[in-house]
């Protein structure tokens, strides 16, 4: 496919682009339920994987 | 998680992250300051990185800072503004200056002279924040949640809610819901204008 027949429907782009934020949202509702019901220890190493990922000793 | 009410206090009891470890070296140098913005998100456990730190520490002289700067230097980290310390200390007359580890970019501790009431108020109210036994000052998370409802950008409810300054307000909230006391944090929601973004917090 070239890109000139590339069609964008920018009506559906847009609904999609909402649905991803409040998706976003609702993750973090469940992040934050998780951390209650799980220990410090446990979630803590889930997000030190993610930010040792990005930022080096 | 554990939420100490009456000393105001805060303990995770998780291991540091590269991010921390960047963070206690660098508040390590120092005899006073709080830690604001993004980083109190993260260090409370929000599932996202930062490439910067923000920090306020109280207004000092040349002196002074000519003997942080030299405490600076010799931990490894360097200024990423400029090489000269005049040149450091008389922009941080106007704004803030970045520091970071040497020949690194990111993270770096964005430092800043307290100036403004707000800045004042979330020095002199502080918080421990403990990590194990690592202890942090953060701002106060009544200041916190409603500056972050601030911080985010102008716009109409779509744009606003893809906020990631919105995101660490949500996420502060929810985890400190019942801990906060409600009505310093309406008070902040009020002075701050920031009333109609309440909604992204339920």
């Amino acid at each position: 496919m070239n890109v000139k027949d590339v069609k964008v429907d920018l009506d559906e782009m847009k609904k999609f682009k909402e649905e991803n934020a409040r998706e976003r949202l609702k993750f973090i509702d469940f992040w934050v339920n998780y951390m209650k019901t799980h220990s410090d220890e446990e979630w803590g190493e889930q997000q030190r994987i993610l930010i040792d990922s990005q930022i080096g000793e | 998680m554990e939420y100490d009410g009456d000393k105001k206090e805060i303990h995770f009891d998780r291991d540091l992250n590269n991010l921390d470890k960047f963070v206690l070296d660098f508040i390590s140098l120092l005899d006073n300051y709080v830690l604001v913005s993004g980083y109190i998100s993260i260090i409370s456990g929000r599932s996202r990185a930062t490439e910067d730190v923000d920090l306020l520490i109280p207004q000092m002289s040349f002196d002074k800072f000519e003997e942080l700067w030299k405490r600076i230097e010799e931990k490894g980290f360097e200024c990423l503004n400029t090489p000269k310390i005049e040149d450091a200390f008389g922009m941080l007359s106007e704004h803030a200056i970045r520091f970071a580890r040497k020949g690194k970019a990111v993270p770096n501790m964005e430092f800043k002279m307290i100036r403004k009431d707000l800045e004042r108020y979330a020095f002199e109210n502080r918080i421990k924040l403990f990590l194990k036994d690592k202890m942090f000052w953060i701002s106060p998370l009544e200041l916190q949640i409603a500056y972050k409802l601030f911080l985010a950008a102008d716009g109409m409810d779509e744009e606003l809610i893809q906020d990631k300054d919105i995101e660490d307000a949500r996420h502060l909230y929810k985890l400190f819901e019942d801990k906060i006391n409600k009505e310093e944090f309406l008070s902040f929601v009020n002075k701050l204008n920031v009333d109609k973004r309440l909604r992204f917090l339920e």
